[in-house]
């Protein structure tokens, strides 16, 4: 038996390497989603929920995923083909790959706005008197050319980091990117809690209320932050470790490093965040709103408001730059390796693809709520699942976990990890993709139905385009093969 | 600020920011050791030796799988990377090291 070597391209260093997968984790969710659903669920105690799931769940979790890309050293389809063979089930692999493909498609929608409001931030548009950020907002989300725009300038931005490679483009941008966001993020929750009124925003986030303990929503709230916060089974752990050495280790940095770290960033936009909002007697909220219209008020206010809007933009323009590489990567890479070209046609080919797709949502924000929708509640969760089985019963969790995630290991992963790989994390997820069908069913049944109509069908499609594609692949080979 | 969100806030900072930054100072000086050793001997023992005995154990119970050759192949390379090497990577009682040696 002959062995194939081969030869991929690595990080540089691993410096690059951690920062590239926490910025590929740390996103729009940490920064204006956290901080309000720490508050909104009893502070503290939603804080002991959510550690306890971290630790348990997406921990191990991205152990698993890390180790299986650096074990099989492809992308998706390639990973699934190495373990299932080649037949109709490495089109799980493709359904996660669309899922991926999907979220991007509106995610770079995210990413435009993060750009424009930058952009404001740059030429000082905060700080002019009597500035109304609303009303910026408004005109913003109403101008679909605009919104068309920067959707394209960053796929443009994503499509230039991309061609210049995991090492040149990927990691370079990182290294620099999420240092910034660190500072960036530092000096304005110093500034935020020197504000007078600041202590109430830091009292409604962690003053804990022990009763929110007992209650189901908590804890699924911590779960749902957990998950898709770490980017757990998106294929993004498993795209970014199968460009990792053979000996590098993976349980403390692909796992702790990658979740905990992760999670610092939340905790950081904590002090960052709420401190400000009550200082300005801001009602607190989440999301578009809270970011674009009451902090980008609230800095316009501050003394040297000019600095801290222009570090605040800058700072989350960049966390939600470093998601969209790695949701982009996950396609490259696997196009790249199927269709055997160069990188360069791969980033061309799937940044086109993407761009084209997230012109609906740039268009009418009503399509990309009702993708984050679909892909949020039983997308990534299915995604999730699919690889977690993949790992823990057709790979075998105890060999990946003897082969490859103890190798090179600065930590020692006990058998436990198995036990949480096979039974714990499946048997979330599935529970997930329940509760939101149950919940969802009588308030939204359109958007229900047909968003479960589409995932059910995309199972079974992509499992019959890839069988097609494996039959003929090994025709071709035995054609090959005879002619020769 | 209440007493008992003074105190989730301080937990939370040892718990988060403390433990990204120990994991973060750790991996960097342990990866600084791995280049050090390859630097110094061209490789270094892959496995630690809590590894190395549930590698052991994998193969005592799955001698019949398909998959045994692959795992015996890494034992090789672990053992072969003892013999070679001067210094280790992991901790290793001498007993443990002279066992391998012998196989």
């Amino acid at each position: 038996m002959t062995k194939t070597i081969i030869s991929r391209e690595q990080w540089g260093s691993r410096f690059g390497y951690l920062m590239a997968i926490v910025g590929a984790m740390v996103g729009a969710g940490n920064i204006w989603r956290m901080p309000y659903v720490t508050g909104e669920n009893g502070g503290g105690a939603f804080l002991i929920a959510y550690f306890v799931l971290l630790y348990l769940i997406a921990v191990p979790g991205l152990m698993g995923e890390t180790s299986l890309g650096r074990y099989t050293r492809q992308g998706l389809l390639g990973t699934f083909r190495k373990i299932y063979g080649n037949n109709k089930f490495v089109g799980l692999g493709l359904v996660i790959l669309i899922f991926n493909v999907v979220l991007m498609s509106y995610y770079s929608s995210i990413v435009g706005w993060s750009l424009y409001y930058a952009y404001h931030a740059v030429i000082g548009s905060f700080t002019q008197t009597q500035f109304d950020t609303a009303a910026l907002w408004q005109a913003f989300s109403s101008n679909t050319a605009l919104n068309v725009g920067m959707h394209t300038v960053a796929m443009l931005i994503v499509t230039g980091i991309l061609l210049m490679g995991i090492k040149g483009g990927i990691e370079r941008m990182a290294k620099w990117m999420m240092p910034i966001l660190t500072v960036s993020l530092i000096a304005i929750a110093i500034r935020g809690v020197t504000l007078p009124g600041a202590m109430a925003g830091l009292e409604f986030a962690f003053s804990p209320n022990w009763e929110y303990l007992a209650r189901g929503e908590t804890w699924l709230a911590a779960l749902g932050q957990a998950l898709f916060s770490t980017g757990l089974g998106w294929g993004i752990a498993l795209t970014y470790g199968s460009y990792l050495g053979r000996n590098d280790d993976i349980p403390l940095g692909g796992g702790i490093f990658t979740a905990i770290g992760n999670t610092s960033f939340g905790l950081l936009a904590i002090f960052a965040v709420f401190p400000i909002v009550f200082a300005f007697g801001i009602s607190p909220t989440s999301g578009a709103e809270l970011t674009f219209v009451a902090l980008a008020s609230a800095f316009g206010s501050m003394t040297g408001g000019y600095g801290w809007a222009l570090l605040f933009f800058m700072g989350f323009f960049f966390a939600n730059l470093t998601t969209a590489i790695a949701i982009t990567e996950v396609g490259v890479t696997t196009y790249k390796e199927e269709r055997n070209t160069s990188r360069s046609k791969a980033v061309l080919t799937m940044c086109g693809i993407i761009w084209l797709l997230g012109i609906p949502s740039a268009m009418d924000s009503s399509i990309l709520g009702y993708l984050d929708f679909v892909v949020g509640n039983w997308g990534l969760p299915l995604a999730t699942f699919i690889i977690m089985i993949t790992i823990g019963w057709k790979f075998d969790a105890s060999r990946l976990r003897t082969l490859s995630l103890n190798r090179g290991a600065d930590l020692y992963v006990p058998k436990f990890w198995e036990s949480i790989i096979r039974f714990g994390i499946p048997a979330i997820m599935l529970f997930i993709m329940v509760y939101f069908l149950y919940s969802n069913l009588t308030t939204t049944p359109w958007k229900t139905v047909s968003g479960l109509a589409i995932l059910t069908l995309t199972i079974p499609l992509c499992m019959w385009i890839m069988s097609r594609r494996e039959a003929n692949a090994h025709s071709v080979t035995n054609v090959v093969g005879q002619s020769s | 600020m209440s007493i008992a969100a003074i105190i989730v806030m301080i937990t939370c900072i040892f718990v988060l920011w403390g433990v990204a930054s120990v994991a973060l100072v750790y991996s960097m000086r342990q990866e600084e050791r791995k280049l050090q050793l390859i630097k110094k001997q061209g490789s270094f023992e892959p496995y630690s030796p809590k590894a190395l005995r549930d590698l052991d154990r994998w193969i005592e119970q799955n001698n019949t799988s398909e998959h045994v050759q692959e795992m015996r192949d890494v034992h090789d390379e672990q053992r072969e990377a003892l013999q070679k090497c001067k210094s280790y990577f992991y901790i290793w009682d001498q007993s443990d090291v002279e066992i391998m040696k012998e196989i």
